[in-house]
Order: structure tokens, then C-alpha cells, then sequence
């Protein structure tokens, strides 16, 4: 992931604690592109992305003066993880608009991806939404299983399956089959 | 092993939760040894995409309904206040209009004054209720709210300064604004929610 681009100091964070508006812009500042790019790549549409960043900084307004971290890089995961999990809470969502099943098959069922070579963005939106979500999570963000079994209300099996089919089928999109 | 591994068995390999037994087998298996290479490949390409950057500030959305959350604060104590003051007023229109004798008209009256303030706090629960619903609303829905409450909290400070020294019938009024008011709040959060639920 890219470097933040705004530090931010103790200071700042202190300040932001106190609910003072221009401290709390500061943290928007530093997180938006971080959060809004998280939520572009589990989410499927940049307005749910936009959605995300939105409902992430209100949560972050409305609970920093409980944040109590003070390693370095401890606001950054805090705010990842609220991200994360307003991603998820979409991506439920969206499950209960439609199956997830349906998604898949509709959208890149296995016939139509063996021997179709695309480039890896294209075949990480090809996945079904908790796939996608999980190899973000656990590939780029680096949570374990335990952790997105817990944010996911799911069991680890469960978080290592996903992450194994969803190899499984980028492997075959990418055109990478032996 | 004599068999390939599998997806899962890579994946736990690249994660230092694999056996020996892999472990030996990718050290020897030039087709398994390939593919984990490529599984390693696929990570650092999805760590490399490119970081996006949103194409709205919503800096000031979040902003307006933190902001509208904190005069709902303020708001919602000084109505508290205001239904203090309310009731006090009752019970002092209550007792002179028993002086007075004009018990018909007055117990007419504050059986009007009574049905409002009922009416505001049922509103009020209402409110409570939509509230309690997570949700995002845009920098507009925000602004109706915080003008809506602004004007609340007017009308309440009103309530409050009248007890026991306006003509019941003023109060009567500014019950009545109040709850045109808490009623068109309560519809905002509601065509809010039913917005955000698609």
C-alpha cells in the first residue's frame, strides 16, 4: 500500500481526540485515498467505495477519543480495520440483495475464463464479493485468518477456503494454467 | 508426496503454515515449485496495484452531520428543559383557571396543551427510533436537519422562557410548532433511511 500522505503526529492526534474539526480533517486528509482505495478493491462500484470512506470517517469522528494506540502505525490499522469492516457490512449487504453464487457464475463463470488471459485488476473484480474481499484482506492488508474470520463473523476454514478458490480462479483468469 | 499440492496446501506453504512434507515437495516438484512461484507473483501484483484516489471529497458530508450531530446535543437537553418548564405551566394554568371559575374553557385548553406535548414525545421516541439506524446522508439532508433542529431548539428556548408568564394560548402555540417541526424532522430521518436502504 502506498505511504500515507500526511503524517500525522501525536500531537495531531491528540488534538483530533478532543473532536476539534480541523484535527479531525487532518486524519480525513491522511486515510481518504488509503480507505477509499480499500474500499475500491472489495467493493464493486466506486459509489460503495465512496459510501465506505464516508461511513469510515464518521465512525472515525465519532470514536477517536476512545482510540488509545500509541505504537507507530496505530491509528493507520485502527482506521483500516473500521474500514475493512464497513466494506464488509456493504458487502453483506449486497448478499442479501443477491445470492453471492449468482454473482460468480454471472459475472465469470469457470467456462467462459479457461484460457482467458486478463490482467490482474480485471480478474480481482471477476471474483464473487467475499472472495475478493478475503485476498485483499489477507494478501494486500496482511490480516490473518483469525482476524477476517472475526470481522467476517465466519470460521477460519471458511477464510482459508475462500482464499484458496479465489486463487484458484485467478490462476485460471490470468491464463496461468499448466 | 506423490502428488502435486494443492491450492490450499501452497497457500499454507507461502504462509509458513505448511508440513515438512510440502515443504519437500516444492523443493523437488518442478511443475509444484513453478506454481508457487506464480502464487508469489500474484500477491505482489495485487500489493502493487495502484493506490486510488476517491473523485469526491466528502470531507464536508462528514463534516455537516458531525456538526448536526453535535447541535442535537445541545438541542435535545434544552428541550428537556422546556418540557420541565411545560409542565410546570400546565399545573399554574391548571390552578387559576380553577380560580377563576372558567373551568370548561381552561380544562379544554390543557387538555389541548397535554394532547401536544404527548404528541411531541412521541415524536420524540420516534426519532429516537429512526436514529438508532447506521446510515449516510448527503451534505443536503444534513444541512435540512441541522436547520430543522436549530429551529427546535428556538422553539424550545420559547416554551421555556413563556412558562408561567405568557398567555396560555402563546404556549399552546409554540407547542404546536414544535411538533410541525419534530414531525418534519422525523419525515427527513425517514426518507433518509428508506434513501440509504435503496
Amino acid at each position: 500500500m502506498p505511504e500515507l500522505a500526511l503524517a500525522l503526529d501525536e500531537l495531531a492526534i491528540r488534538r483530533a481526540k478532543t473532536g476539534d474539526l480541523e484535527a479531525l480533517e487532518n486524519v480525513y486528509r491522511a486515510y481518504q485515498g488509503a480507505v477509499y482505495t480499500m474500499g475500491r478493491r472489495m467493493c464493486r462500484t466506486p459509489e460503495e467505495a465512496e459510501e465506505v470512506v464516508q461511513e469510515t470517517f464518521l465512525e472515525v469522528c465519532r470514536s477517536i477519543k476512545r482510540f488509545r494506540g500509541s505504537a507507530p502505525g496505530s491509528l493507520t490499522a485502527w482506521v483500516k480495520r473500521i474500514a475493512a469492516s464497513k466494506a464488509l457490512i456493504r458487502i453483506r449487504y449486497q448478499k442479501y440483495r443477491e445470492t453471492d453464487e449468482l454473482h460468480e457464475d454471472g459475472r465469470g463463470s469457470m467456462g467462459t475464463d479457461v484460457g482467458l488471459s486478463m490482467d490482474l485488476e480485471a480478474a480481482l473484480v471477476r471474483l464473487s464479493d467475499t472472495a475478493r474481499a478475503v485476498v485483499w484482506l489477507h494478501d494486500v492488508e496482511g490480516y490473518t485468518h483469525e482476524e477476517i474470520a472475526g470481522l467476517m463473523g465466519k470460521t477460519v476454514s471458511f477464510s482459508k477456503s475462500q482464499l484458496s478458490r479465489a486463487h484458484a480462479r485467478l490462476r485460471t483468469m490470468l491464463g496461468e494454467e499448466v | 508426496m506423490y502428488r502435486h499440492l494443492t491450492m490450499t496446501e501452497l497457500l499454507d506453504l507461502r504462509d509458513h503454515e505448511g508440513t515438512q512434507a510440502a515443504e519437500r515437495h516444492v523443493e523437488t516438484c518442478d511443475g509444484c515449485a513453478a506454481e508457487f512461484e506464480r502464487l508469489h507473483q500474484r500477491v505482489a501484483g495485487l500489493r502493487a496495484l495502484p493506490a486510488l484516489t476517491p473523485p469526491r471529497d466528502r470531507w464536508t458530508d462528514v463534516r455537516e452531520t458531525i456538526e448536526s450531530g453535535r447541535r442535537r446535543t445541545v438541542w435535545r437537553s434544552t428541550g428537556i428543559a422546556g418540557l420541565a418548564a411545560a409542565a410546570m405551566l400546565a399545573l399554574f394554568v391548571g390552578v387559576q383557571s380553577l380560580t377563576v371559575g372558567a373551568i370548561d374553557a381552561e380544562a379544554s385548553a390543557q387538555v389541548q396543551l397535554q394532547q401536544l406535548m404527548d404528541e411531541s414525545q412521541r415524536l420524540e421516541g420516534l426519532l429516537f427510533a429512526v436514529e438508532q439506524e447506521p446510515r449516510v446522508m448527503s451534505g443536503m439532508t444534513a444541512a435540512t436537519i441541522a436547520g430543522l433542529e436549530d429551529r427546535i431548539a428556538m422553539v424550545d428556548e420559547g416554551i421555556a422562557q413563556a412558562a408561567g408568564r405568557s398567555a396560555p394560548v402563546t404556549v399552546e402555540q409554540l407547542w404546536r410548532e414544535r411538533v410541525t417541526l419534530m414531525g418534519t424532522l422525523v419525515n427527513t430521518h425517514v426518507r433518509n433511511v428508506a434513501y440509504v436502504g435503496y
